[in-house]
Parts: C-alpha cells; structure tokens; sequence
C-alpha cells in the first residue's frame, strides 16, 4: 500500500503540473498580469516595470515566469488580489463557506440520493422506480444555473422560506437551499448510480446464495446487497468532492455567497492572474488528492483490489 | 419421504412470452438418498431446485401448480417467515460456481459463521469457531489461518469446499447440490463429488445432485430422474438405468458419452436443438429429436408408464426401448 | 489512470455541468461487456445484429419516440424558426417592458420589451448548433485519438492518459470563464472550439476502453494470426465495437453542451448580445424576476425540455444496447 501511495504521489505531478500550466497559459492569454496589481488603480510606469521584474514577466511565460509563480507559490506567497489583498487572506476567507456549502451538498448526495437509489434499485420496473428513473433525468436536465433562480424565486421571494441571499456569515441552516441546489445533478447521479448498481447486484449469485442460507431479508439486503452495490456509490461521491467546490461558481453567484466560485469570478472579471491561478491551484490539489484517497478508498472497500 | 414434490409447475413471464420452465415435475428423496437430476440446460433441473429452496425469482418466475412436501409439509403454503427459518437450516443448497455464489467482499469465516448467528443466535467469536471447525471438517488445509481469508484468495476446489461446507454447516436434512462439481478442473471434482458422498453419508442426509454428468452420477447416485423439457422422463434406480434406458432420450444421453471400447468409432450426439419453452412440440415434447418417433408422440402426450415397481418412464415405446 | 485494476463504473464529474457526460460514459463502459455484440444470433438461431436488436426495442420505447418527435422538432424551428414566429427576436418595445401574454406575444415581454415568445423559438438555433456541431467534433476527435491510443497501447496509451487527467482536474466552467472571457469574437465557434478542447478526453477515454477490450476478443486474435493488416483490423472488427458507446455518450453529450452553452451565456462569457441565446435570456431575465417571472420561465423551460429529450434519447439508445438490464 505504502509504495502505492508513492507511486501515486508522483504520478500527480504532471497532473498537478500539466492543469496549472494550463490554467497559466490560459489566464496569461486572457489580459495584462500587471494590471491587476496595484489595486483599482492603472499602474504607474516606474512600479509596473518594478512589478515586472519582481514577477519575472519580461521573461517568456513558460518556462520561467510559470517557475517563478510556482516558486513563489511553494513558499506560501499567493500573491496579491485586486483589491490589494494577499490572495491568501482571500483564500482564508472563501474556503470555509465553500467547503460548507460542499459538506451540505454532499450529505444530499448521500441522504437522499442513496436511499432512493437503494429503492428503486430494489423496487426495479415498479411505478416508484419509474417515477425515480424520470425525475432524476429531469433534474440532470435543469441546468444548475436554472435550479438555482427557480429555488431562489419560489423559496425566496414568493414563499418567503428563505432568504433570496445568503448573509456573510453562510451559517449551515442558510446553506441547506444553495447546498440542494449545488447537490442536484450529482444527485441525480448518485441516485442512478445507487440503483443500477442494487438493481444488478440484486440479481447477483451471492445474493441468491444470501436467501438460501436463510438469512432475514433485511439482512441481505443490508450485509450482503448494499456492501457490494455502494463501492462504486461511495468513489463517485468521494471523487465529486473536489468537482463541486470547483462547480460552486454558479450557486455562489446566485445565492450570493462569498466562496472560492465568487472570488475566482471575481478575479476573472478583474483579469487578476494572481488570484485566478493561485484558487484554480488549489482547486486541483483538493481535486487530485480527493481522487488518490477515493482509490486508497476502494482497497478498503473491496478486498478484491490489491496495489502493487 | 423426506421431501417429495408433486406435479410442480413453474413459469416465467417474459416481454417475448411465457416460457414454461417446468410442467408437473415428482420426484422424492429419502433421508441417506442420493437422487441425481439429470438434463441438458433449459430442461427445468435447476429451476426445480430453486422452487423446493424457495429461491425462485419471482416475478418473473411463478409457481402454477403443484406441491412441495417437506417432512410432509407443503413449504408452498408457509409463510415467508416460516420458509425462510427453514432454508439453511432444514435444507441448503450448493451452487455451481462458488467465486460468484460467495460474496466476494466479506471473509468466508464470516459468511460460514453468519448461518451460526442468524439461526442459531450464537456470539461472533462463538460463529467463528464453528467457522474454522467447519473448515476443518471440509479438509481445507490450515484453517485457522485462512478463517479471515475472502473467497478470490482460494482456489477453486478450495471455495468449492467451503460452499459445501456453508450448506452443512447446521446440519440440514436435505442438499440440494446445484452443478456441484462443473466449474471445477477433472482432477478436483473427483476429490470434491468423494468429500460431497463421504459428508452425506455421515450425515445421513437426503442429497439431489443436479448435473448434466452421467459419469458422476454412476459413482454415487441412488436413483436418477431424467428431465426433458421441464418434465420427468424416466425415474429409475441407477443401475436399472445404465443397463438399459427405457426412453430414448436417456438412451441418446448414454450414448453420447465418449467409451474406451468404442475407440475409433464417431460419437453419438442427439440431434437437434433442445425445445424452445415458450413453444413446447405437442405430444411427446422429445419426438422431433427421437429416433424412434412415430405418429402418436405427435399428438399424445405420454404419461409416465410403470416400467418396474420402482421404475417409470414417459416414452409411447418404452418397451421397444427397454429391449431394443 | 491504467494502474486500477477493477472500476467499472468509476466516473469522476469536473463540474454539475460536465458531470453529465461523465457518469453517462461510465453507464455507457459496460456496454463493452454486453455478449453476442455484432455477431450475436437471437434466441431462435436467427442471426440478429446488436443494432436491428436495439432498433426495433427503440420502436416500441415511448420514452425514444417522445424525445425523437422534441428533437425533430426543435431541429425543424432551428431550421425555419420564422415558420412559428413571427418577426425578429431583435426587435424590443421598451413601452412593452414586463407586460404579460397578450395576442402576438403568447409568453409576454421579458425587461427590455422583447417577443419572448419570438426569442425562445430563435434561441433554439443557438443551442442546437452549438450542441451539434460541438458534439461531432468531440466525437471525431475523442474517437480518432482514443482508438489509437488503445489500439497501439504503450507510450502513447500512456501519454493520453496523463493529458485526459490534466483535462479532468479543469473545472469545466472555470476553464470556459478563463479562456472565454478574453474571446472578441461574437459567435458560436469559440465557444464550440472550448467545448471540444475540454470535451474530447471523455470520448476518448470511453473509445480507449471499447477498443482495449474489443482487441482482447478472440476472433480478433484470430484475425491478427491469420495476418490481417493492423488498419483492416481497426476498421472491420474493432471499430464497430467501439461505436455503440460512443453514440451513446455523445447523444447526452450533445444535451451537456447545450446545458453548457446556456452556463457560460449565463455568466457572460458565452454569447453576448446581439446573439439569442437560452442563457442570454435568462441572463437579462434575473433581475426582473420579481415583476416578470415568464421571462426567466419560458426559456429556461425551453432549455431544459431540450437537454431533457437529448438526454432521455441517449438514455434510450444505451438501454436498448444494453440487453444486461433488461
């Protein structure tokens, strides 16, 4: 296992390298890296050609300006946001409402989507199957963008349930509609995924041979059935944690809320390299790493699976 | 009896139609008997089988007909309740291929040990023991140390062994032994059918060994019946049959087995296909494959004709087949 | 990420809107295990192919026929949308402002005082292109690299490997709002060209997996003993193999990039005005959502029957492909 997650490890690194440089490239095609740096104000000559050789920008992007920001980046300097905040201090300050919103999205995914997977999965070509296999197709159709306005319209403003935005705080009970809304196409998913997985399962030899021993039929379905149907569950969940604080950018910005998906629409508006790449950096770490434990994951999981 | 079904009807509703998987099947097991079940896939063995355990899919399967006695009781009128206390425990089952019947992600001590828990309300530590005794008794080498082992870590006669040794392990008047032997190499299914007789003999079980292996069943068999398109066609005691057949179609299964003193000589094959079951031939359901069919296996259907006071069979011509 | 020995069903969602595509893809992966593929023979030993097999359980499916008819339509307004509305979804009334339905405007005026009526059947053009012309181009090109990858394995297997989880790691829409945002051109093609940049490694990873194990096949082993040239092998026996999941990924690709379109219009880097657009209009619609919820419902209505009936398509066509769940 150890030399596994060595392995692993080092495999990331291209990855790691490949998606940053991409995002550099990227957001260096996109607008001047100076102009963002001395806040809302133009640049004055003297400090930008100063700023220019602080950051290496009258280097060719690629290799050493990307070395430079890299480097940088290793010693915990993010560099400086719009506003002329540290992006740090911008990070310190986003991540928490995210990852709550991503906490309150994922226990949705795993609430309601499991178990509505696990009923129609047993309850397979029955009216409440059918109903599940329509609707979560309708959810994964209503683009995130429009969930969220609809939610905000109805709850919000006509029924009054909710507040329409989320105050700075982002408590929990204020991020129960944005984390559904979050939630929902992987939500959908999950519940798919649940129910082929019981559906197919349920129809498996071991399971038979569960009913032949004579076991209750709670049981099966509880020891034997579910065990086997919710690996595959359990990795897409764990593999959807760093999609959806990457995906947070639409809720964030319909609720209101000031996470990383605000910030880094923020910064993209603003052409603010720093702030851009410093957030999607992160945003691919949590993303690799959650992918590296998901895989650990299933070695717990299934037996079957040995890493060499 | 131990246990006896009579004239068991089974169907599946399928998009294409209803296929009639078996259509008035008896047969009987004694306590210490071996019955062997013996047909070509699709000929209603195994889905026989899995109406007696009460593990028949259903839908799309359905039970239209007939009774099932269990130590004289009809395990058709019981509740699930009461069915389900019965399997494992008054009767088990032994599935063909053992990788895909045993869960692969829980450890086979803790799937032999469940059965003490469930029905016996034993401890885990005290189900574990039992685990690692039933091991033993199985012969599977060094079963302490294998007791936390998961089903992909044994070979195949080794998970074949434990199988049987999760349908013995609370004692069961009746086995039911599904292909017990077919996924196995030669040389392991001998050792496994050996330990399968030696097991049942100690036990004084009631066993149905369903297999499509005469050479099998000539070692260790009591009776065989015959099964053709979900119904019986001869019943007889082991050696009556392997001297000579009283149906055709036991006749064509017989020849089709590959004979030393026949060196040289083509093998015999029935010919044709087995029947389509949403559309059985009238009359005798066997007669367009029949060597000996004539114009009444077209139209009427042959009941089970006594042959001997322990023998029967479904064939018109049975007497022809029997001398001939 | 070739190391994983057993994952069937493992999908990986950047985003809520690429997701889509992902868990289709990882359904659409067993389809390599299904038995009798092209060569099958039904139950009666008349030979059947997996495709008239499909086809005629797909004619006898409502959920096909109802999104085939949705499609057909939505293709024919693409086409002639002046055929239902009348006039130009450019032209706005701003003393119409809000107003509700009333005769020649059955679904009101949206803030500025547009048809919108008019603009949802103009929008449809839009989402159509883009979803089309995107999703063959994802298709061509994740095929192409995919099967080659698979077919000759090794370094190159390797390499597109690696660059498939680079593009994974991207958040889709963040990488849209990146590299969008600095696009002058009013049109749909930058945004078709960002779609097929990041969409192709999903097509590719699927057309990798069908030809991997369609080379493992025996009678593919046969034709290699017998000689067969390694491009008459790609394209009688393992091609065909390939196809089916790629089909049907890309039919529900195809309603993840109209959601996609849709998204970036949304947040102003998609289409911008003068250009009609789904998301444009429901863009513009928000703020008004108070006074003039029709404007925000109509096309976001529009926009979700149409990604529904692709989606419901596909969905479709993979059951009828996949005997297993039957």
């Amino acid at each position: 296992m150890g030399r596994y997650v060595v392995r692993r490890l080092l495999q990331m690194i291209p990855v790691f390298i490949g998606s940053t440089l991409l995002i550099f490239l990227m957001v260096n095609v996109m607008g001047d890296p100076i102009a963002g740096l001395c806040g809302e104000r133009a640049c004055d000559p003297a400090t930008a050609a100063q700023l220019e050789k602080e950051f290496g920008l009258d280097k060719p992007v690629f290799p050493q300006q990307y070395l430079t920001y890299m480097g940088h980046l290793f010693t915990g300097d993010f560099g400086t946001a719009f506003n002329g905040q540290p992006v740090t201090e911008l990070m310190a300050s986003a991540f928490p409402p995210t990852i709550r919103l991503t906490i309150v999205a994922i226990l949705f995914e795993i609430v309601i989507g499991i178990t509505l997977g696990v009923f129609s999965g047993l309850r397979r070509g029955r009216p409440l199957d059918t109903g599940v296999l329509l609707g979560t197709l309708v959810v994964i159709s209503v683009p995130t963008f429009v969930t969220g306005l609809l939610l905000q319209l109805l709850l919000g403003v006509q029924w009054h349930w909710i507040q329409p935005s989320v105050s700075p705080d982002a408590t929990f009970s204020e991020l129960i509609v944005p984390g559904l809304v979050l939630a929902a196409v992987s939500l959908a998913y999950v519940t798919r995924l649940t129910r082929t997985s019981v559906a197919e399962n349920k129809r498996s030899d071991y399971v038979r041979t569960a009913v032949a021993k004579g076991l209750p039929r709670r049981r099966v379905v509880t020891r034997h059935l579910l065990r086997n149907s919710l690996i595959p569950v359990v990795t897409f969940i764990g593999a959807d944690i760093g999609a959806l604080m990457g995906g947070a950018i639409l809720t964030e910005r319909i609720f209101n809320i000031h996470g990383v998906g605000y910030q880094l629409y923020q910064g993209i508006l603003r052409q603010n390299t720093q702030t851009v790449v410093g957030f999607v950096t992160i945003l691919v770490l949590v993303f690799l790493i959650a992918n590296l434990l998901v895989d650990l994951l299933y070695a717990v999981l299934d037996p079957r699976i040995r890493y060499v | 009896m131990l246990l006896e079904v009579r004239d068991l009807q089974v169907e599946f509703r399928t998009r294409d139609g209803v296929a009639k998987a078996v259509n008035g099947v008896s047969y009987g097991v004694d306590a210490g008997e071996t019955l062997a079940v013996l047909g070509e896939s699709g000929s209603g063995k195994s889905v026989t089988a899995q109406a007696v355990m009460g593990i028949l899919d259903m839908p799309p399967g359905r039970i239209t007909g007939g009774e099932i006695l269990f130590r004289g009781k009809d395990v058709l009128k019981l509740k699930e309740e009461e069915r389900r206390r019965i399997r494992g425990a008054g009767m088990a089952m032994i599935f063909q291929d053992a990788l895909s019947a045993l869960n692969p992600v829980l450890s086979v001590g803790d799937q032999l040990g469940e059965m003490f828990v469930v029905h016996r309300g034993m401890s885990k530590k005290a189900a574990r023991a039992k685990a690692i005794e039933l091991m033993e008794r199985v012969r599977i080498p060094g079963a302490a140390q294998r007791v936390g082992d998961y089903p992909h870590q044994f070979s195949g006669g080794m998970r074949q062994r434990i199988m049987i040794a999760m349908a013995l392990a609370l004692e069961p008047a009746l086995i039911i032994a599904d292909e017990p032997t077919t996924a196995l190499d030669v040389t392991v299914q001998a050792q496994v059918m050996d330990l399968l007789a030696d097991l049942q003999r100690e036990y004084h079980m009631g066993l149905i060994l369903i297999t499509h292996d005469l050479g099998v069943v000539a070692d260790v068999a009591d009776r065989i019946a015959v099964m053709y398109a979900g119904k019986i066609v001869e019943s007889a005691p082991v050696r009556d049959i392997y001297k000579a057949p009283a149906h055709p179609y036991t006749r064509g299964l017989l020849d089709s087995i590959p004979r030393l003193d026949q060196k040289g000589q083509e093998l015999y094959a029935i010919k044709g296909l087995p029947p389509n079951l949403m559309n059985i031939p009238p009359g005798c359901a066997f007669h367009p494959r029949c060597p000996m069919a004539q114009d009444v296996c077209r139209t009427d259907v042959p009941p089970l004709y006594e042959v001997s006071e322990d023998r029967g069979s479904a064939c018109h011509f049975w007497r022809e087949c029997l001398h001939g | 990420m070739s190391e994983r020995p057993y994952d069937p069903e493992r999908a990986i969602a950047p985003t809520g809107a690429g997701g889509a595509m992902d868990l289709a893809a990882s359904e659409a992966e067993t389809l390599e295990k299904t038995p009798g593929g092209p060569e099958g023979t039904g139950p009666a030993g008349k030979p059947r192919s997996l495709w008239s097999d499909a086809w005629r359980d797909l004619r006898r499916n409502p959920v096909f026929l109802i999104s085939a008819l949705v499609i057909l339509f939505l293709v024919f307004i693409s086409l002639w949308p002046s055929a239902i509305a009348s006039g130009s979804p450019l032209k706005c009334d701003l003393s119409k402002a809000q107003e509700g339905s009333q005769p020649g405007a059955p679904f009101g005026y949206d803030g500025q005082g547009c048809n919108v009526y008019t603009r949802t059947v103009y929008g449809a053009r839009t989402s159509v292109t883009v979803g089309v012309c995107a999703t063959l181009g994802v298709a061509v090109l994740g095929s192409a690299l995919g099967s080659l990858a698979g077919f000759f394995g090794g370094t190159s297997d390797s390499f597109l490997s690696r660059v498939t989880d680079i593009f994974f790691a991207i958040p889709v829409v963040l990488g849209g709002l990146v590299l969008l945002s600095v696009v002058t051109s009013n049109t749909v093609w930058p945004v078709i060209g960002f779609m097929v940049l990041l969409g192709w490694p999903q097509i590719a990873r699927i057309a990798r997996g069908s030809v991997i194990t369609a080379k493992q096949n025996d009678y593919v082993q046969a034709a290699r003993a017998l000689g067969a040239s390694n491009s008459r092998i790609l394209v009688r026996h393992i091609a065909p193999n390939a196809v089916a999941p790629v089909i049907v990924v890309a039919t529900i690709a195809l309603g993840t990039f109209i959601t996609l379109e849709a998204t970036l219009s949304y947040l102003g880097v998609g289409l911008k005005p003068p250009n009609v657009s789904w998301g444009i209009d429901i863009s513009a619609a928000s703020p008004y959502i108070r006074n003039a919820p029709h404007a925000l419902l109509w096309p976001s209505g529009a926009l979700a029957l149409t990604v529904l009936a692709f989606i419901m398509l596909g969905d479709a066509v993979r059951d009828a492909l996949d005997p297993k769940l039957r």
